[in-house]
């Protein structure tokens, strides 16, 4: 059996769906930028194929873009996480509702 | 002449602002002095102008600015002195110079003297420019002056819980018949284009009987509120609480009469309708008989006048009514004469009697008031129209009216209560100079009033007796102006019945009311003799309940529509109802706060929520684009569409 | 340096304001009354020059803002919108000079006054939509802080209210505007929001049934006309002394202005078609409130809700389409302004002494201020619309006007002169007759110099108008003629040609008439 533009497309699909799943179950704020990442990639993954499907670099250097700015979220995100847990003490999700509405 | 006019007409005006300066100190007998000599000279003015068209001169007519004027409506500050508004300045001023004077020793001991000739004065000015003015709108000035002036002097003494609201009732009355002036007023200028009298009238006969009707009737609603007619009449009596001779010159001589000179002065219109002048008649007719029934049994020695002015009134609309405008004119003059020196005799029984009303709490008083005795007899006299005094003339002249023209029943009517006046003038007059002193058992000293005031009244006096001599030169006064005839019956025979018969009646009336009432052993009424049982003398006594029937269905039910007006609808409906969409508002953002905890994973639950909702959106629109050929056919085979 | 009088006289008081800020506390209250005083000479000056014969605009200024979407600063007046931007000059002179000498915070309320003073003159003097709708907008925000800072014990509920309420109406106005605006580019390729562009638009009756909604909705909510008059009590109640004087002298006529200004010339059939009802409305306003006014314990509230039933009598006068009635509503808003200003600045003396307002505190007060209750007596016998004051003429001309389109509504609406007579005289019974039975209430002072300062010129424009109204019925009557005369000419219907009255024949045949008499 060959590997065709679908099966890349439902594996980006499950991905997505085991990204979302963390993004909305997970309490931990580590856990939630792992589920971010496999968010990411997901598309990631749903770009390149395309792109080579169609022969049109544009999806790869879509790709790369996601990739550069992902590197930098989660630096950033890194970065406030552990001021964040050097102050509270803690990184679940519930306990930050500081902009309770 | 044009400044006779203007002094006749400002010199009131100049006297109430004078006064006014003092109001606020304390009595200046100078104030009531010049306030005096101002209304005299108005009174002299009006007398040369008098003179000047008894001699045949023209009517003059100023124009001395404009008031209103926009789009096609014009209405300047115009005056007319004709043979109308002559003689009602006459009367105006000649009573006012009387009241001023006398006032100078009626209010002279109370502490808002000057007050008192400021309202008084401004009074005159507004009622001249009633009198005086050629146009329909400035007669409503005066018109509403008047009821301002008579407001602010019934209220007089501010103090009393029963003068103020006499006062306010008396200018809310007065508001609800100006409202039908006013109507009439639109009318008038929307079918003929202005508010001059001599325009519009001449405009009058093109327009069709429904417009003229309904003006007639408006107007005459607007003259039924000054005049008190029935059933706007509840105030007049109540209207006694301000100072007598406020009585004597407002709710006697001048204000109330206003009606009739309404009605007198719009004749070209009434002519038009005979239709609404007899109604007017009839109208005149029941008030006098109604109010004449109130006076028999009332305890209230000016309530008693009142009723009587009310009488009287109603004789002055049934001529009117009739077409007899001068008749109207010269019974309103007459009794101007005699009614204001009524009040004033009863103003000096009170001052005597310490503000006591109730005549049979008096008694006797002849011997010490000789004057006001012989003053108010001969008033009396005049009143029940004996001859030849004052009351004889104009009176019978409504009465031949009425027979000459075939009215029989308002005949009947005018004549039997022609005895009734008789009969309660003569009650008053018996009750109070004669019989047994009953005031000493309160105590009283009774005095009489001061001679100069005695000699103010002394030119009413002299015109109740001979004003009748004057017929006939008033007839040729105003022959011209009102299209006047004499009311003539033809067979002599008839006529000498008919006067005779009258006078005899009347007598008759006087005499028994002598007998019932002069006699010494008349005792203060307490409610107990089987008289004042009957259910007659209450239905009198109260009015007709007409007064506590206004009270209870008309003020009370207007007072609890306002509270639930306020309490109920605007705050509980009205109100509610905004209040409730804010809220609604504000309740769907307190249920939908949740969303925004700030807790983060619930927030991306939403935000995966509303993904997947806009994702469903976007493939149910893209579905139904792609196949809406299939579902529109689908449709119609349902026959949906 | 009269060209740009009107724009001197709209931005002068909101430069002075900001300078305001800078000025020591002190000295606050004189610079105040200077800035008011310079301001109010100025609105006469504009009185002295403007052409009574002229119908149209004057003082017309141009500048351009947004010119590709036709957005421009045009001001301009005409005979309608002088005598209220005289009126506005005159109340903030008046309300500054007499503030109460304890107010707190002076500053900013005399800062926030000639801010407000700004706004209103910009809302009577605006010919762009646009920027008549942002001066009305931010006549709000003043208001909000007078009522919101300055107010009673309820004073947030009331100044949100006050806000929220009109803020709403004017929004829907809004949409209208653009609406407008949007079909002046359809038709001619170009867009505008000058008013005076828009009156030469004939537009078709479903849109302007539509859109004489829109811009009723934001007219009728300021007015206030029944039902949407419920946050005036409120503000009323709540608001200081100034803050209520302004609110009914001033702010109150920009709905009725608006009226005149916007609906009649440019929806003459649906201003025609929506007659009946409004004067239904009117109606309902005069006799309702007056009930209610009659119901009140404070006296305030009485002379709020007596605003509200006079208001009534301005839209019935709008609402009969011809000179007469046009003309006695705009001379009623004048006088209206002037009689019930001066009625909140009486309640207001009688509040500074006594700290209440209800009516059952006092009584006797004729015998302890007879200053007080002689001046009180005379704006209540305005009020109740006897002639000679003021407010007669409006009244009358309102109602003689309305009586040509309607017999019966006119009797019906014609009780206001019976109803306000009832509670204005119970009121005045009950404050001033009588003995004084309040220890507190017999050695009141009478009014003070400052007071009578204040009251006194406003007596004698209350008699000197109703005597002599000739010169402000002059040019109202010009410039009303005009837009009735537009109204005529634009209007579809039959019905619309038969009860807007052709001002111009009838002109020509009064000249025929007066040729014929030569």
């Amino acid at each position: 059996m060959e590997i065709g533009l679908n099966h890349y497309l439902v594996l980006a699909t499950i991905l997505f769906g085991i990204g979302l799943y963390g993004v909305m179950r997970r309490k931990n704020l580590l856990m939630l930028f792992f589920a971010t990442e496999i968010l990411l990639n997901s598309v990631n993954i749903g770009f390149a194929a395309i792109s080579h499907y169609y022969g049109d670099l544009t999806g790869q250097m879509f790709a790369f873009f996601v990739i550069a700015i992902a590197a930098s979220e989660v630096a950033v995100g890194l970065g406030l996480l552990i001021v964040w847990y050097k102050r509270h003490n803690s990184i679940d999700l519930d306990e930050m509702s500081l902009m309770r509405g | 002449m044009e400044k006779y006019l203007y002094i006749a007409l400002f010199a009131p005006l100049v006297s109430s602002l004078f006064a006014a300066l003092f109001t606020a100190q304390p009595k200046k007998q100078f104030v009531g002095i010049v306030t005096s000599l101002l209304i005299f000279t108005s009174f002299v003015s009006s007398s040369i102008l008098l003179v000047y068209i008894l001699k045949g001169g023209e009517p003059i007519h100023v124009e001395l600015m404009t008031w209103m004027a926009t789009g096609g409506l014009y209405i300047p500050f115009g005056f007319v002195v004709d043979e109308v508004s002559v003689v009602m300045m006459m009367v105006v001023t000649l009573v006012s110079t009387v009241v001023h004077v006398y006032s100078n020793g009626y209010m002279d001991h109370d502490k808002s003297f000057n007050r008192f000739f400021a309202w008084l004065s401004a009074f005159v000015f507004s009622m001249m420019v009633l009198v005086m003015s050629d146009n329909f709108a400035g007669l409503f000035i005066g018109w509403e002056g008047v009821g301002l002036c008579s407001w602010g002097l019934i209220g007089f003494w501010y103090n009393r819980e029963s003068a103020t609201w006499a006062a306010n009732e008396a200018f809310i009355m007065n508001r609800i018949a100006d409202l039908g002036m006013l109507i009439g007023l639109f009318l008038i200028y929307w079918n003929t284009g202005t508010l001059q009298y001599d325009e519009a009238f001449a405009k009058l006969p093109y327009l069709d009987t429904a417009t003229l009707t309904w003006t007639g009737i408006f107007l005459f609603i607007g003259a039924m509120g000054k005049s008190a007619q029935f059933p706007l009449h509840t105030w007049l009596a109540d209207a006694m609480e301000g100072p007598t001779p406020v009585s004597a010159l407002i709710h006697a001589a001048t204000m109330v009469t206003a009606g009739v000179y309404l009605v007198i002065r719009a004749h070209p219109l009434f002519d038009l309708i005979p239709h609404v002048g007899l109604f007017i008649a009839s109208l005149g007719a029941f008030v006098a008989i109604f109010a004449a029934s109130m006076a028999l049994v009332n305890r209230d020695m000016k309530r008693i006048i009142a009723y009587s002015t009310l009488s009287q009134l109603g004789y002055m609309f049934a001529a009117a009514g009739l077409g007899a405008y001068w008749v109207a004119l010269f019974h309103l003059m007459a009794h101007a004469f005699f009614k204001a020196l009524l009040f004033l005799g009863a103003g000096n029984v009170m001052h005597a009697m310490h503000d006591e009303l109730d005549p049979f709490k008096m008694g006797g008083l002849k011997k010490t008031m000789k004057w006001t005795w012989i003053m108010m007899t001969i008033a009396s006299f005049a009143l029940a129209g004996v001859f030849p005094l004052a009351g004889f003339y104009s009176k019978d002249a409504i009465l031949e009216t009425a027979f000459v023209e075939h009215h029989f029943i308002i005949y009947t009517v005018l004549l039997f209560t022609a005895g009734l006046t008789a009969f309660y003038s003569f009650r008053l007059v018996a009750l109070i100079f004669h019989g047994e002193e009953r005031y000493k058992l309160f105590g009283i000293h009774p005095h009489e009033a001061y001679k100069y005031m005695l000699v103010a009244m002394s030119p009413l006096l002299v015109l109740a007796i001979i004003a009748g001599a004057f017929q006939h030169t008033f007839f040729e006064l105003v022959e011209e102006a009102l299209h006047a005839v004499h009311y003539h019956i033809h067979s002599e025979v008839v006529v000498w019945i008919m006067t005779i018969g009258t006078q005899a009646f009347v007598i008759a009336m006087i005499i028994y009311a002598y007998k019932k009432y002069a006699r010494k052993d008349i005792k203060i009424p307490d409610g107990t003799s089987p008289v004042e049982q009957s259910f007659i003398y209450k239905l009198l006594f109260n009015q007709y309940y007409i007064p506590y029937f206004y009270e209870e269905y008309i003020v009370k039910p207007y007072q609890e529509l306002s509270e639930i007006f306020w309490k109920k609808v605007d705050l509980k409906i009205v109100d509610a109802t905004v209040d409730g969409i804010a809220k609604v508002l504000y309740s769907t953002g307190a249920a939908t706060r949740g969303m925004q905890n700030g807790n983060l994973s619930t927030m991306l639950r939403w935000m995966v929520v509303g993904l997947v909702l806009l994702l469903l959106i976007a493939v149910a629109i893209g579905i139904t684009v792609r196949y809406s050929e299939r579902i529109t056919l689908f449709l119609s085979g349902l026959g949906v569409l | 340096m009269f060209d740009h009088i009107l724009s001197i006289l709209i931005f002068f008081p909101a430069v002075a304001a900001l300078l305001g800020f800078v000025v020591k506390p002190a000295g606050i209250r004189a610079y105040g009354v200077a800035v008011a005083t310079v301001e109010f000479v100025l609105s006469l000056v504009l009185w002295l020059l403007y052409d009574p014969n002229v119908s149209g605009m004057q003082f017309l200024e141009t500048l351009p803002l947004v010119p590709s979407f036709g957005i421009n600063y045009i001001v301009g007046i005409d005979g309608i919108s002088l005598f209220i931007i005289i009126l506005a000059a005159f109340f903030t002179m008046l309300g500054i000079a007499t503030l109460p000498q304890n107010t707190k915070d002076e500053k900013n309320m005399i800062v926030t006054l000639l801010f407000l003073q700004m706004t209103m003159v910009g809302v009577f003097a605006a010919l762009d939509a646009i920027v008549f709708y942002v001066f009305w907008e931010l006549s709000l925000v003043p208001m909000l802080y007078i009522i919101g800072a300055w107010g009673g014990p309820l004073r947030i509920y009331a100044s949100i209210k006050f806000f929220l309420y009109t803020f709403a109406g004017s929004l829907v106005m809004l949409v209208g505007m653009l609406f407008m605006a949007y079909f002046y580019y359809q038709v001619t390729g170009k867009w505008s929001f000058a008013l005076l562009d828009w009156y030469r638009l004939v537009l078709p009756v479903s849109y302007q049934v539509w859109l004489f909604l829109a811009f009723f909705l934001g007219f009728a909510i300021k007015v206030p006309m029944f039902p949407f008059h419920t946050w005036l009590p409120y503000a009323h109640g709540q608001a200081p002394t100034i803050g209520s004087v302004i609110l009914a002298a001033i702010l109150l006529k920009m709905g009725t202005y608006a009226f005149i200004r916007f609906s009649l010339p440019l929806f003459p059939d649906a201003s025609v078609l929506f007659m009946k009802p409004i004067a239904v409305l009117a109606i309902i306003m005069i006799i309702y409130t007056a009930m209610v006014a009659y119901a009140q314990k404070d006296i305030k509230q009485v002379v709020a809700y007596s605003s509200i039933s006079h208001m009534g009598v301005i839209i019935l006068g709008t609402f009969a389409l011809n000179v007469e009635g046009i003309t006695g509503s705009i001379f009623l808003m004048i006088g209206h302004g002037v009689v019930s200003g001066a009625l909140f600045l009486l309640v207001g003396v009688i509040y500074e002494r006594r700290h209440t307002k209800l009516m059952s505190e006092f009584g006797g007060l004729a015998d302890v201020m007879p200053r007080y209750a002689l001046i009180f007596g005379i704006m209540l016998m305005a009020s109740v619309g006897l002639p000679l004051t003021i407010n007669f003429v409006g009244e009358f001309l309102s109602f003689l006007g309305f009586y040509q389109q309607s017999h019966i509504l006119t009797l019906i609406a014609g009780s206001a002169i019976i109803v306000g007579a009832i509670y204005m005289l119970s009121a005045f019974k009950k404050a001033f007759f009588g003995n004084v039975t309040k220890k507190e209430n017999e050695n009141l002072p009478d009014l003070t110099k400052t007071e009578l300062f204040a009251l006194v010129p406003l007596s004698i424009i209350t008699i000197w108008l109703g005597v002599y109204p000739k010169p402000v019925l002059e040019p109202i009557n010009n410039s009303v003629e005009a837009v009735v005369e537009l109204m005529h000419e634009k209007a579809i219907t039959p019905e619309a040609k038969l009860k807007i009255p052709d001002v111009k024949a009838i002109r020509i045949a009064d000249a025929a008439v007066v040729k014929e008499a030569e």
